[in-house]
């Protein structure tokens, strides 16, 4: 309990703080939201199963669609969270069932190309507006600020409901069978642990979190196109975070999101013509400093010993 | 005694590559049986086989008198059938403690689970000394102790030990064919998977000896070890 007691503090700003925000910060602090739940999303699959999701943005990408086909077909919002869901589901499951055999890197680049693949079926299906995309219909509200704050909220609930889960998995068999498969899947299948179950149970879940915050960027945002929604630079970005952050922790994934996110927002307005080679040294320096990221270093302390080691240990 | 498990005519192999031929084996109930051979001659294999983690192409594995042929891992190992696998697969992140417990991952008992944890703390002291060790930080015949002790907490009938002796250091092997022995006294049956022949046969009861996938000579393990035949090809003398 008493490592929650900071984050839940952190949870308690959060839910104040909007009144206090411009518009321009709002903005900022929504997206970083988002991703911190892409991130603990693909930490389910990628950290603690092991298996690199570098198509996880294929379940965002379906999220988004879902709700953007059905509400232009007259639908509400929130009745298009279970379709999105079940959709994406459906997807991880049977796709799943060949792809999660592959491993590593085999599977890292199927996932990319199921991303791709899916894309480009977008781009020439007619009900999804094919390459031209869709708008949807805008929320309204009294001004621009309630809006916006109404979609934080909602990123918000999504948000704690995935680290719920992830402190639930922890605890959990299924947590424990997922990090077993990680560490040796072959070891695992020999514990009697149903290894293709809990790897598709696992990219299930990831599916469900990541296809919610989809439908949600949907609205919030009310216009789609495939190159943005499917976009393999939004895999990239949760998996970045994931490792800067700390793979396979609770909390690890959403420090990562922040830092990235603020980071980036900075970088982005002080070097406009060099923000990807900045971005680009910050993730070399902290994969090379600090592997099992920022987490560790808050929690596990900081020594220069460590960290000499850690340089000797990932220096190409 | 009862007859525990019973293969008959087993083939099997990796797509086109045949690498068992009509293997017959049988192991009865407190018994320690030993599959010997070189390298290559299909003894893992064999292991993969009756343990479900590939499907045979043809041929019974029968276990306690139910036909088991093809049931996948998971559900072997509730039926009572646990494997120190080659190499160990220790999980090398986890302590001690936790790969002991994920012996026990399928089981619902919880205390019976804990019951077991003492009794393999009893066996091999030096994991319970070592409990919140990282598994991979222990030497290799810690390590193999570790992934027995693994096996065992799933409360198996029938114990299977792939490559038992592989490199560990003579006076741990001689340390690993007493708990062995010790295991069987208490009940359980083993069958184990070996290339050193000599520490094979003097653990066993009795032997198989297995060549290019074909089973060549069995019968009790000492008269294997005086066959003439035997001390050539593997005990050199």
């Amino acid at each position: 309990m008493k490592k929650h007691i900071i984050p839940l503090i952190f949870l308690v700003i959060l839910i104040i703080i909007p009144p206090f925000l411009s518009g321009y910060m709002l903005r900022i602090l929504t997206a970083v939201v988002m991703f911190a739940t892409l991130t603990e999303a693909i930490n389910i699959i990628a950290g603690y199963a092991g298996y690199p999701a570098f198509g996880n943005v294929v379940f965002f990408g379906m999220g988004a669609y879902v709700t953007a086909i059905l509400m232009n077909h007259g639908f509400g919002f929130y009745l298009t969270l279970i379709p999105s869901i079940v959709t994406a589901v459906l997807f991880a499951v049977v796709i799943g069932f060949p792809v999660l055999r592959l491993r590593g890197h085999y599977f890292a680049i199927a996932s990319l190309g199921v991303n791709v693949a899916v894309m480009e079926i977008v781009n020439n299906l007619k009900i999804a507006g094919a390459a031209e995309g869709l708008t949807l219909p805008l929320k309204k509200g009294a001004n621009p600020h309630v809006v916006y704050t109404y979609f934080y909220y909602l990123f918000l609930v999504v948000l704690v409901l995935s680290v719920i889960f992830t402190i639930w998995l922890e605890k959990n068999r299924f947590g424990f069978g997922l990090r077993a498969i990680r560490v040796d899947e072959d070891g695992a299948l020999a514990m009697g642990i149903n290894t293709p179950l809990y790897k598709t149970l696992a990219w299930s879940y990831s599916a469900v979190f990541t296809a919610l915050v989809g439908s949600i960027y949907a609205y919030w945002i009310s216009y789609i196109d495939p190159e943005t929604v499917f976009d393999p630079i939004i895999s990239v970005k949760m998996f970045v975070m994931m490792l800067i952050g700390g793979a396979s922790t609770v909390y690890g994934p959403l420090i990562g999101a922040v830092l990235l996110e603020l980071i980036a927002e900075v970088v982005w307005s002080k070097f406009v013509n060099i923000h990807g080679i900045v971005l680009g040294a910050i993730i070399i320096l902290t994969v090379i400093l600090i592997p099992k990221g920022f987490l560790d270093l808050f929690t596990g302390g900081f020594s220069w010993r460590r960290l000499v080691q850690n340089i000797k240990e990932n220096m190409i | 005694m009862k007859e525990l498990l019973r293969v008959e005519n087993l083939n099997a192999g990796y797509g086109d590559m045949q690498v068992l031929w009509d293997i017959s084996l049988e192991v009865k109930e407190g018994e320690i049986v030993a599959l010997v051979g070189s390298n290559g001659a299909g003894k893992t294999t064999f292991f993969r086989a009756i343990t479900g983690l590939i499907k045979p192409y043809s041929g019974k594995v029968i276990y306690q008198g139910r036909e088991i042929t093809g049931t996948p891992a998971e559900k072997t190992v509730s039926l009572g059938i646990a494997m120190a696998p080659e190499g160990r697969h220790l999980f090398a992140g986890m302590t001690v403690e936790e790969n002991l417990l994920m012996g026990a991952f399928h089981r619902k008992d919880r205390e019976n689970v804990k019951k077991d944890l003492e009794w393999v703390y009893k066996i091999f002291p030096v994991l319970k000394e070592r409990k919140k060790q990282l598994a991979g930080d222990m030497s290799g015949g810690e390590q193999q102790m570790c992934a027995i002790g693994r096996a065992l907490m799933s409360n198996p009938k029938l114990l299977l030990i792939d490559e038992l002796s592989l490199g560990l250091a003579p006076v741990i092997v001689d340390v690993l064919i007493n708990v062995v022995k010790d295991i069987r006294d208490m009940g359980k049956t083993v069958l184990i998977v070996e290339q050193d022949v000599q520490v094979a046969l003097e653990i066993a009861d009795r032997g198989y000896v297995i060549e290019t996938g074909k089973i060549t000579y069995h019968g009790e393990a000492q008269k294997l070890l005086e066959m003439d035949e035997i001390k050539q090809a593997y005990l050199g003398i």
